[in-house]
């Protein structure tokens, strides 16, 4: 009891702890570089976050399961080289295409852990190097620029409602639609069931092996959309387009608050952590730290975020 | 160390521990002698558990002596307290099965077979040949720990606790936390003789839910209620009601069981078993289920009873033969699909199976069910949060609220919301696996009454229980299983039940 009492006091705490980050955050680079906090370079922030905050969100999914996906990277790539590719062609509907091959991409990655009983850090390390190859092998290892005509396709992508960059608004949608999912469907609840206590979820009749392999679907799903946003955005599609967002993504997840070791969090969460992400690398890039540099930091942050979430109390110990 | 029978091993003396909002230990004093097995008996929260982390170094007394041999001494951690003479055997075996018997007597404690960093592997398997030498295990210490039976592998740890003998400059102590939890009843005879034995070399605080098991062992008895030793008594004084008043402060009656609360069962079968068979584990199992029905199963480990719930409960599909259910012949290939036929199980492992102890007391009573709250794709929070309301005030589950945490509850209240998530999927076939493990005589009463409630309400009861005396006291029939097979079927009305011996006739 006495536990208990102290358990629920730090709880709140540390549930508001990211937002608390981020409002410092802002606050800080915010007094260093006034120019920050301008509308336009506020609206420029928001934008920037979009891919990673829907990447981050595909693979919340999964991490509320208690399983990871690796392959988002990858998959949010060759999304963007299937754009590419296909987009003089199939016009709109090289956007469909590229998310439809997301989604069969994370059937394929939850059939695997779910039917085989592959660890799904090897079933999506696995496929992220099938997509990277397949990428690679389908752009002749190129980036491929987005034709001058084609360019009409994009400006969903690139257009603006009202001064607000429709990359935003494509965000908030994806935020609502992944909230609802998370927090008001059922498969939101078994989610978090299997992540918490997956024998207590199978024995009370949950499918378990469905809600898992649906969570795959939503992760590369996310990330294909992603890509083709990604695509959309530089006007090209490139094998190597998302290549550094995998660390960032899962970063965005475990600093909002969301625990690694599954059962845990929200897409709330996710979206204060994706603006951590981001602020931070705005910040640095004020400070000018070079840009390359950014994934030290990162790293940093994940393992220090791990570290810090993680209550001892009720898990002594990872592996 | 010779053994003085009139010499005090350890004593604790006016141990104080509190912890914020609760006062777990008032005033305890204690005293274990060279040579006495002292039992320890109270109910859940009683304070028996944070005596002995206080004993094993785990936590430090806010004031009191511990003191062994007459000298004040401080275990600052559990390592401490070994090297002081204080071993430990628990419930939840510590032994790595991946290793051999040698490797876990000696675990952590190999520095003296190294050389250089460099373990001689001949005098630790020697050594460690000396520690099964004094509990009459008679293996080779090279073999895996995985190898040993539950019985073997408890042998295994009263040798490890006993190396500290080596050391140790007094006499040792060694706890036992509900060492038989695991074991079989042979088998605790077994590790009851051996106790027995080495009374010469150790003093024992032997702890169990079994009062039994506490008359038959022990010396000397400690009851402790609501922080504090109520009575100190010599076992040959004792007995299982005097225990059972001391610890609950009321007598045991033949209320316990609410037998006068056995309503005949209905007519209608609801599950009716034709000759099922699975592999080894039990065959040509038949016999018919009825509403209102509470149908225990008697048998030891391996009588096939275990699998036997696994199999309505959806986690083993039968091999052959047939259950049906609703003139309907099932065949479950997961709990999903008993569920939807209408079975609930609560199982052993509460914490494990029955809980998502991380979701809150809502989430869990809805689990089962959620299809019924889902309209367009969307749970509907409001109705979710009334059938939670509805079932912590029908049952009387103790919590904060229903957004709490299962892991904030106590035992008896997480079995309540397990109960309650059955109740919600109108389950009309209930699977009890030991329902009342691990939980206090008050709990354990609480569950029997709500067994009672569902069952006058047309709910059957397939039951397997901890105890024989369980068993009878709630079931309309006993159903008697040896070696995978049924052995008898006796019916078990208020008035008229059979007694234990009856039953184990027909089960050994």
């Amino acid at each position: 009891m006495q536990n208990t009492i102290a358990k629920f006091g730090s709880d709140r705490l540390r549930q508001w702890l990211p937002l608390a980050t981020l409002v410092i955050l802002v606050a800080t680079v915010g007094i260093m570089e006034p120019i920050f906090l301008r509308p336009s370079t506020l609206l420029q922030l928001a934008s920037d976050t979009a891919v990673l905050f829907i990447l981050a969100t595909g693979v919340t999914f999964v991490i509320m399961i208690g399983g990871i996906d690796l392959s988002i990277q990858s998959m949010a790539s060759l999304a963007s080289v299937i754009v590419a590719l296909t987009i003089a062609r199939l016009g709109y509907g090289a956007f469909l295409f590229a998310v439809t091959v997301g989604a069969l991409t994370g059937l394929l990655s939850g059939l695997a852990h779910v039917r085989l009983k592959v660890p799904s850090f090897i079933a999506t390390l696995a496929m992220g190097g099938v997509l990277f190859s397949t990428a690679l092998v389908i752009s002749r290892e190129r980036s491929i620029t987005l034709g001058i005509d084609d360019r009409s396709y994009q400006t969903w992508i690139t257009g603006t409602v009202f001064g607000v960059p429709n990359v935003i608004v494509t965000g908030l949608i994806v935020l609502v639609i992944a909230h609802v999912l998370q927090a008001h469907t059922r498969f939101g609840r078994y989610s978090a069931a299997i992540g918490a206590g997956e024998p207590a979820a199978y024995a009370s009749g949950v499918k378990v092996d469905r809600q898992k392999i649906f969570a795959y679907v939503l992760s590369a799903t996310f990330a294909a959309l992603a890509g083709v946003i990604l695509a959309g955005r530089l006007a090209s599609g490139s094998p190597t387009l998302a290549a550094e967002l995998l660390l960032p993504s899962i970063a965005a997840v475990v600093v909002g608050g969301t625990a690694i070791t599954g059962g845990v969090g929200s897409i709330w969460r996710t979206l204060v952590g994706a603006l951590i992400i981001s602020v931070v690398r705005i910040g640095m890039t004020f400070l000018g730290v070079n840009i390359f540099a950014q994934n030290i930091v990162f790293g940093a942050v994940l393992i220090v975020a791990v570290a810090v979430t993680i209550d001892r109390s009720k898990i002594p110990i990872v592996k | 160390m010779k053994p003085d029978p009139f010499k005090s091993a350890l004593s604790l003396k006016n141990i104080e521990k509190r912890f914020p909002g609760v006062h777990a230990l008032k005033a305890v004093s204690i005293e274990i002698r060279h040579g006495e097995v002292v039992g320890l008996v109270g109910e859940n929260g009683a304070g028996k558990s944070t005596l002995m982390k206080i004993l094993s170094g785990v936590y430090q007394p806010d004031s009191g002596s511990v003191e062994i041999a007459g000298k004040p001494v401080r275990f600052e951690n559990a390592a401490d307290a070994n090297k002081k003479g204080i071993g430990m055997v628990f419930q939840e075996q510590s032994l790595l099965t991946n290793l051999t018997i040698g490797e876990n007597i000696y675990l952590g404690n190999e520095a003296q077979f190294t050389r250089c960093g460099i373990v001689n592997w001949k005098a630790l398997y020697a050594a460690a040949s000396r520690q099964l030498v004094k509990v009459q295990l008679d293996v080779d210490p090279r073999m895996r720990a995985s190898d040993l039976d539950f019985a073997g592998r408890q042998m295994v740890e009263l040798a490890k606790a006993l190396t500290l003998e080596e050391h140790a400059s007094e006499h040792l102590v060694i706890l036992l936390d509900e060492p038989t939890s695991v074991l079989e009843r042979a088998e605790i005879d077994v590790l009851f003789a051996r106790v027995r034995l080495l009374k010469s070399r150790a003093s024992f605080i032997f702890v169990s839910h079994r009062l039994d098991e506490v008359l038959a062992l022990s010396d000397r008895i400690y009851v402790m209620k609501d922080g504090a030793v109520v009575a100190d008594l010599m076992a040959a004084d004792a007995n299982i009601p005097k225990l059972h008043h001391l610890m609950v402060g009321r007598s045991l009656q033949a209320e316990y069981y609410r037998e006068p609360l056995q309503k005949p069962f209905k007519e209608e079968v609801v599950l009716e078993l034709d000759n099922l068979s699975l592999g080894n584990a039990y065959k040509n199992v038949s016999f018919k289920l009825h509403s209102g029905e509470i149908l225990g199963i008697a048998g030891v480990i391996g009588s096939g009873r275990e699998e036997l719930a696994r199999t309505l409960a959806g986690f083993a599909p039968q091999n052959s033969g047939t259950i049906r259910i609703d003139s309907r012949n099932v065949r479950f290939l997961s709990p999903a699909e008993a569920v939807d036929a209408g079975i609930g199980y609560i199982p052993r492992e509460r914490r494990v199976e029955g809980l998502v102890l991380f979701l809150s007391v809502a989430a869990n009573i809805t689990l089962a069910d959620l299809e019924n709250l889902t309209h367009c794709g969307l749970i509907n929070a409001r109705e979710e949060s009334l059938i939670a309301t509805n079932w912590v005030n029908r049952l009387k589950i103790r919590t904060p609220d229903i957004k709490t945490l299962c892991l904030n509850l106590s035992g008896g209240n997480q079995q309540k919301v397990v109960l309650a998530k059955w109740l919600n999927a109108k389950a009309k076939i209930l699977v009890l696996d030991h329902p009342t493990r691990g939980l206090d005589v008050g709990a354990k009463e609480e569950v029997y009454e709500l067994i009672r409630t569902v069952t006058s309400e047309g709910v059957a009861v397939i039951l397997t229980s901890d105890t024989l005396e369980e068993t009878i006291g709630l079931s309309h029939s006993l159903l008697m299983m040896r070696d995978g097979e049924i052995t008898q079927i006796m019916s078990a009305n208020p008035g008229h039940k059979p007694s234990q011996i009856d039953l184990i006739r027909h089960i050994v």
